[in-house]
């Protein structure tokens, strides 16, 4: 160590950002929701929650329920939609931007046409530097069709950048609702995303006892929270292993970072970044926290840029999948 | 104060006008329990916590500050570890059952001395969180997000306070009595539980609240400004026997019309209680205010888990159809009764 702080730059395939964090989409509403809580210059990038061409209301209440170590929810994908979108939330972020960090801009559509038609208006905006695909919510209906079949999925990535200016960064976020994610990361990479985030959060179900019937109004919600951080690193892993690294395409991870060594998980297993989703409603503080403690852990590791410790992780070279007793 | 100033960095002028929240350490002063599953929290914040208003809240964590790792330890330190061994870390997590979110509570109460700022909430024990708040002592260490939501309003037209409160809805309108009293405004509290021993109030001895419901100032909560209180129970075992709606209708049919008109219903409590409690308001054509306590991930206004069904209002924008929902944590918890589109 030449006594210099080790570097928390990221290059995400042209995507440069000061730091690893993000906030994850959904868990910080549109800009400056936590801007008295969480210095927001401070974030490496700021992604929105999920914009669909329309205005959603949403599912009904209750949405949220806690889970030992999680949390549930099936928000249903409330969001003010892309016209007030563009109109009141993007000025914000274009302030938010000249401060420092990225802005990524997620987006849902009900089909390939949607998806594009949206993404074609993103990107026609200026300081937008990369358009999420959130095509893994499985809180509204045929949501998850398109995260969880290669099939669907492949094409839907190549039309939607098509439709979008060539500079812009395309990110496809993985649903872990899968059989094998490698091949619904593959079919990203091949439909032409330059970058993957996951995960999205897992399906789950929490049964009231009393009235025998589910907690939460919508049935299912998505499970996010530390309950899903060993799922969610797993997964990582086995991207950046079997697709990513070869494919030299990035990862952003989430999934129950809470902390820095959650974090550190993340990297040493494949991430180039990290996203803090329900880690958020509990310390907003916490990207920026982890940020300065990531430092201080690289250069306990004797690394002086950040890169270096991602996907150093060393797995027994015997390690099977799946592990017999 | 130094590092939450610094953290408003990223905040634009315009938006300034958020009141200022913040993550601060609180010290408990007491927990005291108040009747069956209640408990009266005493916190008490280092230096001039923001200003804060009847009907807002805040969110405490339920579990030891800093979390199951003993991230306050490690903050802005490097641990020391040798790299062939794993870091040794307390993972409570994986010991015992702790509540990962906030959970919400009312202000029951607010003061301001040379030391700092201390704040009541009035908790009842009934989950995982609830029951780590209940075993907290003098002393301990506790975080808390606030202050959060909008308040009650008290209308310059307006001089009589009606504060309904049922079971864990009584402790924003002790605050609310607190404030009233400096406002100057007449004040009756009708204070409902299901029974006796969920009362979560200070009955005055020998001042047994009335059991035919006339207002009386046998609860300590409203006497110490001079305000009479009704009780009621479901089982008659305290008070008048019934919902709180009836003790709250007598006293409405007798208001003149004119009084009516200076009158302000403040009510919060159990769903039905106070979606009753507005119909009657209306059907007397008193105003009323309903505290909506939704379940709530964030408090922050960034989750959208905390909806409750809101008429639109003239100068919405955007189509809706005849309601929309809106943030109980951030467009509320305080909505107008008449705002509400009930279920
Ligand atoms: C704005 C606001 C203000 C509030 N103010 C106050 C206040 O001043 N005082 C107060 O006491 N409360 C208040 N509340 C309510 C308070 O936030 C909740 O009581 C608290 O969050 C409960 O947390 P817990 O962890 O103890 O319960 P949880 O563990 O979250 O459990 C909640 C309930 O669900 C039940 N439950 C759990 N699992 C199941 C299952 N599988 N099937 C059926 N039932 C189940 C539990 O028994 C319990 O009754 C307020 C809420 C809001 C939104
Ligand atoms: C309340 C809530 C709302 C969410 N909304 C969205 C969304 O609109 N779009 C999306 O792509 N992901 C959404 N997510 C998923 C998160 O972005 C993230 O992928 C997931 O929660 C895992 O990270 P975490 O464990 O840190 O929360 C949401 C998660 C939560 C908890
Ligand atoms: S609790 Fe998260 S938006 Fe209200």
């Amino acid at each position: 160590m030449n006594g210099e702080e080790p570097s928390l730059n990221v290059n995400l395939a042209g995507l440069k950002l000061a730091n690893p964090m993000m906030t994850a989409s959904g868990t910080c509403g549109y800009c400056f929701e936590y801007a008295d809580l969480l210095d927001l210059s401070r974030l490496g990038a700021f992604v929105t929650k999920t914009i669909t061409a329309k205005p959603r209301k949403g599912n009904e209440a209750y949405r949220i329920v806690e889970t030992r170590g999680g949390m549930l929810n099936a928000i249903g994908l409330a969001n003010v939609g892309l016209e007030v979108f563009l109109k009141e939330k993007l000025p914000q972020l274009r302030q938010l931007r000249a401060s420092g960090p990225r802005i990524i801009v997620n987006i849902a559509g009900h089909d390939a046409n949607e998806f594009a038609e949206l993404a074609t208006h993103v990107s026609a905006e200026d300081d937008i530097d990369a358009i999420e695909l959130n095509v893994s919510c499985p809180n509204v209906a045929g949501g998850l069709d398109f995260g969880t079949n290669p099939d669907l999925l492949e094409p839907l990535v190549a039309k939607v950048r098509q439709s979008i200016t060539p500079n812009i960064n395309l990110i496809v976020k993985l649903s872990p609702n899968v059989g094998d994610i490698c091949q619904t990361a593959r079919a990203a990479i091949n439909g032409g995303a330059n970058i993957l985030s996951m995960i999205n959060t897992y399906t789950a179900l929490t049964v009231d006892v009393y009235h025998r019937r589910p907690r939460l109004a919508n049935g299912t919600g998505g499970l996010s929270g530390p309950a899903i951080r060993p799922l969610a690193v797993y997964l990582v892993n086995r991207v950046y292993q079997n697709v990513a690294r070869q494919a030299n395409v990035p990862i952003i991870a989430m999934g129950g970072i809470q902390y820095w060594q959650d974090a550190a998980e993340f990297i040493l297993a494949g991430a180039s970044a990290l996203a803090v989703g329900t880690g958020l409603f509990i310390n907003p503080a916490t990207p920026t926290n982890i940020s300065d403690q990531l430092v201080s852990w690289l250069s306990k590791l004797g690394y002086n840029h950040l890169e270096q410790a991602v996907g150093s992780l060393q797995m027994p070279t015997a390690a099977t999948d799946t592990h017999s007793q | 104060m130094g590092a939450i100033m610094s953290a408003m960095g990223s905040l634009p002028a315009n938006v300034s006008t958020i009141p200022m929240r913040c993550l601060v350490g609180a010290t408990v002063v007491f927990n005291e329990p108040i009747c069956r599953e209640h408990f009266r929290l005493r916190l008490g914040l280092p230096g001039r916590f923001s200003p804060t208003k009847p009907g807002q809240f805040v969110q405490l964590g339920c579990r030891p500050p800093g979390g199951g790792q003993n991230q306050e330890a490690l903050l802005g330190q490097c641990i020391e570890w040798d790299t062939a061994i794993p870091p040794k870390l307390t993972q409570t997590e994986l010991c015992e059952e702790l509540a990962l979110l906030r959970r919400p509570f009312s202000l029951a109460g607010r003061g301001d001395n040379a030391t700092g700022t201390w704040i009541d909430v009035i908790h009842r024990v009934v989950g995982t969180g609830t029951q780590w708040l209940a075993h907290l002592a003098a002393g301990d260490r506790v975080d808390l997000i606030g202050p959060l939501g909008n308040q009650f309003e008290l209308p310059d037209d307006k001089s009589l306070g009606l504060l309904v409160g049922g079971g864990v809805g009584l402790p924003p309108m002790f605050y609310l009595a607190q404030w009233m009293h400096q406002a100057g405004w007449d004040v009756v509290g009708f204070v409902g539980a299901t029974t006796r021993d969920l009362l979560a109030v200070t009955c005055n001895s020998g001042q047994e609240p009335d059991p035919g419901g006339l207002p009386t100032h046998c609860i300590e909560e409203f006497s110490q400004f001079n305000f009479p209180a009704v009780v009621t129970t479901d089982d008659g075992s305290q008070g008048l026997m019934g919902r709180v709606t009836d003790g709250l209708e007598p006293l409405l049919r007798g208001l003149s019309v004119p009084r009516r008109r200076q009158a302000v219903v403040f009510v919060c409590g159990p769903q039905a209680m106070m979606q009753a409690t507005a119909h009657l308001a209306q059907a007397y054509g008193v105003d009323c205010q309903v505290c909506l306590e939704q379940a709530m991930a964030c408090g922050m206004g960034t989750c959208q888990s905390c909806v409750v069904k809101i008429h639109d209002q003239p100068g919405d924008i955007g189509e809706t159809g005849d309601w929309r929902y809106k943030l109980a944590c951030t467009d509320g918890p305080v909505f107008n009764a008449q705002d509400v589109a009930w279920a």
